[in-house]
């Protein structure tokens, strides 16, 4: 082996970092116009491995500099920083409909990113790296507290940023495949806002009594965040994903005790039976589940179940009567809801209600449904079990990575800001620290 | 008036309770309910004292949040009123439970803005622009225990550094100060993947720290001083900058055979220390250097000229060619024998300097410097009360000079700066607890905290451009 190539150099900066922040990989000592791979390898909670890479050509100084040099091929191509991120896949051989989601967020993800020689693209176990780091990816950051809820029969976890506060509230729902899901509100967190998920389909009161939560719980969610002595009462928002984007709607617009400052809607609709319990909105769903479709690959499409998008207004969120900014955010691919037909909808009711200035639309050309936190790999389509369901599916969710990438970055960015505006009130930041 | 929680809302004094009531009328406070509950005024009390002095809540931020004990740290306030006083504050707990603080004092701009990697502080722990100036500015909190030092002896965690900032300029010691925002930084000696190994074979007691990746990694042998003990810290950041390194202790260290305060072992305890590294899997044995300070430093320099092995590189900080302590073969004969050369100052804290003043070194135990074969760097605090060391690197440099080597030689020397010249960012020690029995005894190691500091950068960054250089290219 060529002894200057021994001493090829690769480094990550910064070696810890918050999940929504750019790093750097740099390599140098380098042959100069040698062809290296770098590849990154993780190895998520639940055992499966994943893995990106990127050809390049070392220049003439002997350097390669992911953010400044173009990837030939890999699983990303083009001038991508953070491609070794955002491409992840399930290694050759993984089992199929696999999707990354990190369940305990106290530890960081770790990804080990090498540098090889040659342009590689498979067998890479069997290869020895010229050098190789350790990169943490962390979704909390230092100082940033847990704090597990079960005030009122709640099932939920509040993260509360470091710093003496009161800080903004927020609340923080996911969808149909229910559990605590707690990565963005501690994301969330880490950017100065009081978060808390809730789990209001698999809580422990429905677990025990087999019976849906109801309104209320919703209320004691935003009851227990508004007296907490490190919140700023008066300034709570909500943000929801899927379903939650039903349940925001339905608690911004009827709820006679939440009074939400702002609200976030991400791949959802307002298309529900307008006061419906959340037992009724899910029966509204399967009641529909005859215009599910399955495409080649026999993996299920559920855009059409709340199609088309109902003239009856009792089976509307009435969007007209909101009050407070709304942010939604589409994927145009999304193959699970009709985001996109819902947004022109809602955007309609609110302009013929006299109130569409309180609301921002962000669209994405080929995103799917899952918009996550940046750099969370694409599933173009994943195995998904409802509660009401009880079976595993295989889900098309939609997209294309490039774009949906692109889109998770964007949207995370814009939500950021529309939250510190609606929030902490006043200037918008100008750049806001890492993002 | 209203001392609401310790921690950190502050009434104002002026504020009265009637001015509340018209801003709850005003609808500012709708989070106060209308019985008017102690926690609900807390939350508007805060939020008063807050809407009074800014249109929106300020915010702190540090970048990165973690970093290596190397790394600068940017830190940053913003939404603050402008052309305000603020004190930026940090504090950390050490490992034995002390309370140490920094804290400087700064102006916000027009756009009510601090940023420390550019603005100046006019008062508090340091002055001047001085973007780590928190860090190595820290000291133990008034009251605390005398002659404290800040040495991580647990490697694998970070330091949990707290930065506030205060309104006004005001300091820690204040009681009534209103915290504005804070973040918690983490600092830490090990970047992820490098790995820790503990060492106790072929009688070495030490500590290997593995880079991450495949290897074969160049390597440094890392040597303290007659303190004793075994300190992980720099070999640490030397695996998390690429580098293999070995700690190994020679005293005071309970695997060690021998009383504490004597150094039992010899030279062929430090052949087989290098020899370890040369056989290791993971280490390039043609790349391998050696790194000393203080008492480290002779024995750096007995390895390089008498174990037969040819280190890649050298680096000596504030030591000295010989010490009267040292046996043939390399063992400490007593302890503490020459206290003639031992001076103390009026509080009874001891300066080792001129014990390794050349002039004082039996000259059977100066080492023959002259027959070194690699690249030599040597550090020197010029305020070292420890070690005479100026006076020693004269001597080096001139024994390599008229051996025709003066090309293997490179000198730092720092004015202000002490005798514990370590990684940068932390804390310069003037003095400390030298040994605890039978008497206690603080020794001087001296240096100034602002030159020190500027030193321990310049050090650091040069310490490993040099191992680049000789042991990777």
């Amino acid at each position: 082996m060529d002894r200057k190539q021994c001493c090829v150099k690769l480094s990550v900066q910064p070696s810890r970092g918050l999940m929504d922040e750019k790093f750097i990989v740099l390599v140098q000592n380098a042959l100069p116009g040698s062809q290296l791979t770098i590849r990154a390898l993780h190895q998520c909670e639940d055992g499966h491995s994943w893995e990106a890479f990127g050809h390049y050509t070392a220049d003439t100084t002997g350097t390669i500099n992911v953010s400044e040099d173009p990837s030939i091929r890999g699983t990303y191509s083009g001038v991508e920083q953070m491609g070794l991120l955002w491409s992840l896949r399930p290694i050759p051989g993984s089992k199929p409909g696999l999707r990354m989601r990190k369940k305990n967020i106290q530890t960081p993800m770790e990804v080990t990113i090498s540098v090889y020689q040659g342009h590689q693209t498979e067998g890479f176990a069997d290869l020895v790296p010229l050098s190789g780091v350790v990169v943490e990816r962390w979704y909390m950051a230092p100082g940033v507290r847990r704090i597990p809820v079960t005030e009122g029969g709640l099932t939920a976890t509040l993260f509360l940023p470091s710093g003496p506060g009161p800080f903004p509230g927020l609340l923080d729902l996911w969808g149909g495949g229910g559990q605590l899901v707690e990565y963005r509100a501690a994301l969330l967190a880490s950017h100065g806002f009081a978060s808390m998920a809730i789990d209001y389909l698999t809580s422990k009161f429905t677990m025990e009594t087999g019976k849906m939560v109801d309104n209320q719980y919703f209320e004691t969610a935003y009851r227990v965040l508004q007296q907490h002595p490190q919140v700023c009462g008066s300034k709570i928002a909500m943000i929801g994903l899927s379903f939650g984007t039903s349940m925001t709607l339905k608690m911004a617009i009827y709820s006679e005790v939440i009074k939400l400052s702002a609200a976030v809607c991400i791949s959802g609709s307002h298309v529900q039976p307008v006061e419906g319990s959340v037992e009724e909105i899910m029966g509204f769903f399967q009641k529909n589940a005859g215009k599910t479709r399955f495409n080649e690959k026999n993996e299920a499409i559920w855009r059409d179940l709340l199609l088309p998008i109902p003239t009856d207004p009792s089976l509307k969120a009435d969007v007209g009567r909101l009050q407070c900014p709304l942010l939604l955010v589409v994927g145009e691919d999304d193959q699970n809801w009709p985001a996109q037909e819902s947004a022109l909808d809602i955007k309609e009711m609110m302009a013929r209600a006299g109130n569409s200035h309180l609301l921002t639309v962000l669209s994405y050309p080929n995103a799917g449904h899952l918009i996550e936190p940046p750099y969370t790999p694409h599933a173009r389509s994943s195995t998904f079990k409802t509660v009401e369901i009880q079976e595993k599916v295989m889900c098309l969710w939609g997209g294309q990575t490039v774009e949906h990438s692109r889109a998770q970055e964007d949207a995370w960015k814009k939500i950021l800001v529309f939250l510190r505006e609606n929030l902490y009130g006043g200037r918008n930041p100008t750049s806001f620290s890492h993002l | 008036m209203f001392l609401l929680s310790r921690k950190t809302i502050m009434f104002r004094a002026h504020m009265s309770v009637t001015r509340i009531w018209q801003l709850i009328e005003k609808r500012m406070m709708s989070c106060i309910s209308v019985h008017g509950k102690l926690p609900g005024l807390q939350r508007a009390v805060g939020e008063v004292r807050r809407k009074s002095s800014f249109r929106q809540s300020p915010l702190l931020t540090a970048t990165p949040v973690r970093a290596l004990i190397d790394e600068q740290i940017s830190i940053k306030g913003r939404f603050l009123s402008q052309n305000y006083p603020v004190t930026v504050c940090a504090q950390m707990h050490s490992e034995e439970g002390d309370l140490w603080e920094a804290f400087a004092h700064y102006t916000t701009n027009a756009s009510g803005s601090i940023n420390l990697t550019s603005d100046h502080s006019v008062g508090g722990s340091y002055v001047g622009c001085e973007p780590m100036g928190l860090f190595w500015a820290l000291e133990p909190a008034l009251g605390s225990r005398e002659g404290l030092s800040l040495r991580k002896r647990n490697v694998e965690t970070p330091y949990m550094v707290n930065i506030s900032l205060l309104e006004g300029h005001t300091s820690p010691s204040e009681g009534q100060r209103t915290e504005l925002a804070a973040v918690t930084t983490e600092r830490w000696y090990m970047v992820p993947g490098v790995r820790r190994i503990e060492i106790r074979q072929n009688n070495i007691v030490g500590t290997l720290f593995l880079p991450p990746g495949p290897g074969p990694f160049p390597a440094m042998l890392d040597l303290w001083g007659e303190g004793g003990g075994l300190f992980e810290y720099r070999s640490a950041l030397f695996a998390s900058r690429g580098f293999a390194s070995l700690s190994v202790a020679y005293m005071g260290h309970k695997d060690l055979p021998g009383p504490p305060h004597i150094m039992s072992v010899g030279d062929s305890y430090f052949k087989s220390a290098f020899q370890l590294l040369q056989d290791h899997c993971q280490v390039d044995a043609d790349r391998i250097g050696v790194i000393g300070l203080s008492f480290g430093v002779v024995l750096t320099f007995r390895i390089a000229t008498r174990s037969g092995f040819k280190p890649s590189c050298l680096i000596c900080i504030n030591g000295a060619v010989g010490s009267p302590l040292l046996d043939e073969d390399g063992k400490i004969k007593m302890s503490e024998s020459d206290q003639k050369y031992w001076e103390l100052d009026d509080r009874g804290y001891v300066s080792f300097k001129n014990v390794s003043l050349p002039d004082n070194l039996p000259p059977e135990s100066k080492q023959k410097v002259e027959n070194i074969t690699c690249p030599l760097m040597c550090i020197v605090g010029e305020d070292d009360l420890c070690a005479a060391s100026t006076e020693n690197a004269d001597l080096i440099e001139e024994a390599l000079r008229s051996a025709g080597k003066s090309h293997q030689f490179t000198r730092l020397s720092y004015p202000g700066a002490g005798h514990l010249i370590e990684p940068p960012y932390t804390p310069c020690a003037r003095a400390s607890l030298w040994r605890a029995k039978p008497e206690k005894l603080f020794a001087l190691w001296g240096g100034h905290p602002a030159p020190h500091a500027a030193a321990q950068e310049d050090a650091w960054k040069r310490i490993l451009e040099f191992m680049e250089t000789h042991l990777r290219r």
